[in-house]
This record gives C-alpha cells, structure tokens and sequence, in this order.
C-alpha cells in the first residue's frame, strides 16, 4: 500500500540530523524500539507481527513518559498535526490530541461536516489547504470507506486513520491489542478473542481482524446473520490469505471458555434498515450479559470500542464489572497514538 | 506487411488510395479470416485478395490484422448537458482511435434524449465534428428517463433512433417496462435493458463479494442483476404473445447466473440479445484492492477466484476511483463467465460502455465517485490480452466487435443486419492494428475527454494504425 521506506527512528537517533528538523531522540525520550518503514497508518493490514511488536514496544515506553509527573516530551517540538474529523467523534480525537500534545506537536482540531463535501469543498481541496497551512502529519476519519487512501495520496506529510467508514480503524485496534498483551502476559497468540455484535459496519471488527490473526489469536466474530454477512466467506479464505478465523451466530458456542469478549456497539438506524427486529430484541439474544459472560474463562477481559449502548449490546454491570478493561483501553489509547505519531515522524525524516 | 497511404491526409478527407499487403485479414461477414491483401481506391474497398500458398508464408494472426470497422452498442458521448466529461466531437474522436466506425449513443444526456429535437442537435454535433464515424443513438425508454411514462417512442422511431434504453436508471416499474417492450416491438425497435434492481443496490459500491467484505464496502448483489435479468424475460415472454416483433436487448451483462438465464431464455428461443463490456471479461474486483491483474490469471485452477492477499498481488493503491462502475468489477468467475458466454455465442456482442467523467467527478472518495470508465480506446487491446491469453478466439473476438452488434441493431444498422465485411465495391469500412505493437495508455494519449481509465499507465496490444469509415479517414496514428 502507500509505504515509503523512509529511514529508521534509530537510524535517525545515531544523529546526523538536525535537532530542530526531526523528533529529538535523546534526553527525556524513550528509546526507539525496532526498525518501521511506513510513512502512513492508513490500515493495520500491512503490519507484520514484528511490526506490530515494534508497536506494542514503543507503546511501553510511552505508557512511562505518561506515568512520570509531568508527561510530556519534546519528540514532536515544532511539528503541526491536524485532527480533521469528518465524523463525530470525542474520545479518538481528545485521544490523538493528547497524544500529539504529550509529544509537544501543534495540534489543530478541524471538523468538517460532511455537507461540506456537497457544498463544493472536495477532499482534495480541503487536505491541499491544510497542507498549505503546515501541517506535517494528518489525522482523519471520514465517512467513506477509503477515503484515507485519496488522503495520503494528495498529502505531502504523514496520514493516520482515525477511522474511515466500515473499513478500518487501526488506531483502535492498536490499542486493542496493546489492552489485552498487558492483561494477558504479553500474548495473545493462542487466545480466544470473540468479537461480538454489528461486525458487518464495524471498521473496529476489520482491523481487529488483522492485528489479532497476525498475533497469532484464535479469533471468533459473533452476531446476528444480517449482519455478519460476507464474513463465512472472508473466514474460509483467511484474513491475509490464510489466517483462519471463526465466525457464527451462537453467542453460547462463541464465548465458551473465552478469554476476551470485545461488545461492538449497535446502531439505531439497523432497525430503520431492516437489519434487526429491535434493540430489545438485540440485547436479549446477544447482548453480553453475566450470564453469557459466565459461560467464558474465569477473568476473561470484557472490552468495547465505545461509545456503548449499555443495556443494549452490554450490561450495566458487565460494563462497569471487575472484568471489564474498558478505561484501560482509554487510557492505553494515548500510548499507543503517541507511538504512532512518534514512528511515523521518525519515518519521515 | 506493408501499409501505403498515398497521400498523408487529414480525419473526415476521403482515404484516396490505401494498399495493404501481407496483412492477416478477419471478414467476419464471409466467415472467413487468412492472410491477404487489400486496395482502396477513392474510399471505395476495390480489391480483397486472400493469399494462397507459398504467398501466405510468413503471414499470421500475430501482427497487423486488418477487420470491418468495429460497432460500439454502448458508449456515453455526454452531449448534451456533460460537455466537461465529452463532447460528441470527442467521443467520436476517441471511437475512431479505439477502431470504432459505428457508435450508439445512449440517450442519458441533459437533457434525456426522449424527442427528436435532442437528437438533431445531436446530429448536428457529430455533423460539425467532421468526423466520419457513424452516430447512432437511443432513444429514452421514459419521458426524462424517470421511468413513469413513455418518451416519444413513435417520433424518435421516425427520426431513426435505434433502440430505446433509461440506461443508468433502470425501468422500475415492470408494468412500464411491460409496455414499452411492446410499444418498441410494434416499432420494429429493441428496448435495451441495463438490469439492475435498486432496492438491492441502494448506495452499493462493489460487487458484494470477499473484497468488498474485506474492505468495508457496501455490497452490490450479484441478484441484483439476475433477478432482474429473470424479470426483463419473463416480461418478453409474455409480450410475444401480443406482439411477435418485440426485441429485448440486455445490456453489460456481469454476472455468470444473468448470463446463464439467457443462454437458457435463447435455447427456448425468446428474441433476446446481450452484450458484455471489455472490462467485466477482464478485470475483477481485486482490482479495487489494487491488485492489477487480468480476470484469467485470478481464477485458480478450481475454478473459484484467488486470494489478491494469498498471491501478493497488491500492486496499486486500493480504493481506486477509476474502477468504481456501474455494474461493479465482479469476480473472476463471473468475468470467465462473460468470457465464455462470448465464446459460444450467449454474448452476441461487445459493447464498450464507455463512460467518460471529469476529475471533479472522479477524483474523490470512492464512494462518492461517479460510476463508470472511460474504455473506448482501451477496448481492443483488452480484448485482444484476452485472445493472446487464449481466452477468447481472434475471430470470434471481432465478430463480437462486427457482426455481431450488426444483428442487435437489425436494419437500422449502418450496412443493415449483414454489416459490410471486406467486401470489394463497398466504401472502406475498417481498422487496422497491429497486435505486435504495444502503446501505453495515457492521458495524453486518450482522445476522450474522460480520463477515468484504471488501465492509465499500462501497456496494451493492438495499437491501432488506421480507422476507416464509410470511405474517410477516422483515425490514423501519428507514425503508421
């Protein structure tokens, strides 16, 4: 996809370059972890595992800054980062801003409607302006599945997806990933991980798919026929081409012996579509309940993307319960963007 | 080989004397393809002579091929009311360099072509032009194409329409489309149909299949199709009963079970004709994850398609605009099925379906680009990947191009149901290519004003020398 081999963060930590044109490297910042070659995040699809552990690793070393007194390093000095968001959105964005301010960039926060787009404003045109008003790196999320792609491709500096339509979310699915190694041991490989509910709109399923098949998990997706469509055949395929995942309507058969159970949120305008007979009628066959939960692994993390519907695709108590890591994975968000933000920078320089 | 243009002259002048010697001919219209020689003297086709013998040594199919200018069944020239996107001037232009001598315009221009004042306007367009590629068109199934009541059928049949189609808005209502069958056959005039029922396609954008799944795009059934395919005949089944002479024609075929409904529906013997277009022969829908290969190096061995991310195939950037159309890239067992429909004559014809748009129209989010490609000048060297392939017969792949789309169009074709062919005594009707000489498609070198092309930047085959139609010149390339 969009790659540019670019030069490693370490490379660029051995020196040679000048302080005020790259992400300053000593003093207060933590070691680069590992070699990383994108310029882009526009999907977790074409992250190797070892990629995806440079990740995880570099995230560790934020999650330190973030425990220090002040948490704050000067990796990002000088750096204009633009969060456009097409879409509504609170914690992603807040999550990127922090992230970008921890890092010391300049953030600005635009949110386009999407009437824009109609009104003449094209895509194009909006990501030439901000470009123009000196932005290096750019963070979008946007309606249309795809999108991103056309982004990176008129964008001089770096594009992360902060989602795009049904199609990917790698941010999310990132610091999903992070969420569950630091609960589980360090691993996932082996473990089961059920994702439940709307996964046919999910950009969140999708780019779970990658990451969690890539580290080696054994991956079910769970929800009602209607809206798990196409997913029999992508599993007999393998994401990738070859990693195999399960998918079923069961909720039983599903969170049987689970050690994580991710509840995706469901939206009203399923209903207005034909898709589901009701909400009521959504919780009560696969709403993650204690009772469904009980049937998974003593401890098995309870985890959701937000926002949640609670009541709807996940119980009060399930949701606020000693299992579930739900403002972790809020929290764990801001590592896991600054490490983003900080291999890319690092890439590009 | 040799091409010998006596005078070097300009598009629209009379092709005053033209010898081709050693050439590998195809007349479709005589059955019959070798090598030969031809002579045009004064725009008039005065000698065919096919070579026997020790004179035919060295002579095959593999380098220049000489054939009656080709018949487009389906390409939008955008004029009016799109002139940003192409004008008559420019598609015509584009047709010629494609080997095209015959185009049917579809009617869905703005205003709809649903009168005849539109169309003489048209006309004029093309008169203007200069250009003498033939111009015909359709005329709109509905008064504004909004599917509610009949256009003009009567007055646009006067004025020598040749078809009816809403093309892009299919006929919804199956009681209009009932009528205008009818109506149509009283005419002696085809509706051409392109199938697709909405209420299955309401914001669709790719085939609804493992990569529209895989890239979170809104899926597009193949029912969609079919079912509406199923319709249409039934409907045609039913009006024969009153009126022997209707004619359906079903338009840019996609999908293996449409097509395998009129194989069934001509084995009973309805009056129903279809062609399929260039690009769903031969390009799948792993294209829109940017894999770049043909639809025959995407199907395995099985029979099923293959994996883009199994054989590491993703070459381009996903989401390429330029490959959003409407019906959607579908997968390679449905682009074998267009193939093999072709082959044994399911498919009467092939229809470019060309479909220029502007950048502002293009380039943006996938999902909010306008549907279509701009194929006319690409046409042949897809087609003839496929020939070189083996996927498809030489001949077989021009009669599709010649004859073929001739008996959709019956009478009102240029040459009538038999188009020319070679045929000494005829004014020149004709292309020739050479499949040796390869020419990358570029912007630059698309006469269309619609630069919409997901081939932009690849080589093709069958880089065509010399267009001739009705006698002129059409298209000549720069160096022949």
């Amino acid at each position: 996809m969009v790659t540019d081999p670019g030069l490693a963060a370490e490379e660029i930590a051995a020196g040679g370059v000048a302080e005020d044109q790259h992400p300053s490297l000593g003093g207060d910042n933590p070691a680069p972890a590992g070699r990383w070659g994108h310029r882009h995040l526009l999907d977790v699809d074409v992250l190797s595992a070892e990629e995806l552990d440079l990740v995880m690793r570099t995230a560790e070393g934020m999650a330190e800054v973030l425990a220090r007194p002040i948490p704050k390093v000067p990796a990002l000095r000088g750096w204009g980062l633009t969060n456009l968001f097409y879409e509504a959105s609170t914690r992603t964005r807040v999550s990127f801003e922090v992230a970008a301010k921890n890092l010391s960039a300049d953030v600005v926060n635009v949110t386009a409607s999407a009437s824009s787009v109609t009104k003449g404003e094209s895509l194009v045109d909006t990501i030439r302006t901000i470009e123009a008003l000196g932005a290096r790196i750019l963070v979008i999320r946007h309606a249309v599945s795809g999108a991103l792609y056309l982004a990176a491709q008129t964008f001089g500096g770096s594009v992360v997806n902060a989602g795009d339509g049904w199609h990917a979310h790698p941010t999310q699915a990132l610091l999903d990933l992070y969420t569950m190694r630091s609960r589980l041991g360090g691993s996932v490989a082996g473990r089961k991980i059920v994702i439940l509910g709307d996964v046919l709109h999910s950009r969140v399923a999708r780019s779970n798919l990658w990451s969690l098949t890539a580290a080696g998990a054994d991956v079910w997706v769970c929800g009602p026929a209607t809206l798990l469509r196409g997913f029999e055949a992508w599993a007999a395929a393998g994401v990738g081409g070859s990693r195999r995942f399960t998918v079923t309507s069961d909720v039983g058969a599903a969170l049987r012996d689970a050690d994580v159970v991710m509840a995706l949120r469901i939206q009203r305008e399923r209903m207005a579509s034909g898709l589901l007979p009701s909400l009521r009628e959504y919780g009560a066959r696969f709403g993650l309940t204690r009772e469904r939960l009980d049937a998974a692994k003593p401890g098995a993390l309870v985890m959701h993307p937000g926002p949640m519907n609670e009541g709807v695709e996940i119980a009060p108590d399930v949701a606020a319960g000693s299992q579930s890591v739900i403002t972790d994975q809020v929290a764990n968000g801001v590592a896991v963007r600054m490490a983003v933000l900080y291999l890319l920078a690092g890439a590009r320089e | 080989m040799t091409i010998d243009v006596a005078a070097r002259s300009s598009v629209g002048a009379r092709l005053a004397d033209l010898e081709i010697s050693r050439a590998w001919l195809v007349d479709p219209a005589s059955g019959r393809e070798g090598p030969g020689e031809l002579v045009v003297e004064d725009g008039v086709l005065v000698a065919v002579t096919w070579l026997e013998g020790a004179e035919a040594d060295g002579i095959d199919a593999s380098g220049v091929v000489v054939a009656p200018g080709f018949i487009d069944l389906h390409a939008h020239l955008r004029e009016p009311g799109n002139e940003d996107a192409e004008t008559v001037a420019t598609g015509l232009a584009a047709a010629a360099h494609g080997g095209f001598t015959t185009v049917c315009a579809m009617p869905n221009t703005t205003p709809a072509l649903d009168e005849p004042s539109v169309l003489a306007r048209v006309r004029e367009a093309a008169a203007a032009s200069g250009s003498p590629v033939k111009l015909l068109a359709y005329g709109a199934v509905s008064a504004g194409r909004a599917g509610e009541q009949l256009a003009a059928l009567g007055e646009l049949a006067d004025a020598g329409v040749v078809g009816f189609s809403d093309d892009g808005a299919p006929v919804r209502s199956a009681t209009l489309f009932r009528n205008a069958l009818a109506y149509a056959g009283m005419l002696g005039l085809p509706i051409v149909d392109h199938p697709e029922d909405p209420t299955l396609t309401e914001g669709a954008e790719a085939n609804d299949g493992l990569i529209a799944t895989v890239l979170g795009l809104r899926g597009w059934p193949a029912a969609a199709e079919t079912g509406s395919v199923a319709r249409d005949l039934a409907i045609l089944d039913d009006v024969l009963r009153d009126v022997p002479g209707a004619r359906l024609h079903l338009t840019h075929l996609s999908t293996a079970a449409s097509l395998d409904l009129v194989r069934g529906a001509k084995a009973a013997g309805l009056p129903v004709t279809c062609d399929v277009t260039p690009h769903h022969l031969a390009l799948t829908e792993e294209w829109l994850a940017g894999a770049r290969r043909w639809s025959w190096e995407a199907l395995g061995d099985d029979g099923a398609a293959r994996d883009p991310w199994r054989d590491g195939v993703i070459a381009a950037v996903p989401f390429d605009p330029a490959v959003r159309v409407n019906p959607p890239l579908r997968s390679a067992v449905d682009a074998g099925a267009c193939l093999a429909a072709l082959a044994d004559g399911t498919a009467d014809a092939i229809a470019t379906d060309h479909a220029p748009h502007t950048e502002v129209d293009k380039a943006v989010e996938f999902g909010q680009a306008a549907s279509g490609i701009s194929g006319i000048e690409t046409a042949i060297g897809v087609i003839l990947a496929a020939v070189d392939a083996s996927r498809l017969p030489l001949a077989r792949a021009i009669e599709a191009l010649t004859t073929g789309p001739a008996r959709v169009l019956g009478e009102r074709s240029p040459g009538g149901p038999q188009p020319r062919g070679l045929v000494e005594g005829q004014p020149a009707d004709l292309v020739v290519f050479d499949r040796s000489a390869m020419w990358r498609v570029t912007a630059g070198a698309l006469a269309s004003k619609g630069k919409n092309s997901p081939l932009l930047g690849r080589d093709l085959a069958a880089r065509v020398l010399l267009t001739v139609a009705g006698g002129r010149i059409a298209y000549e390339a720069p160096d022949a």
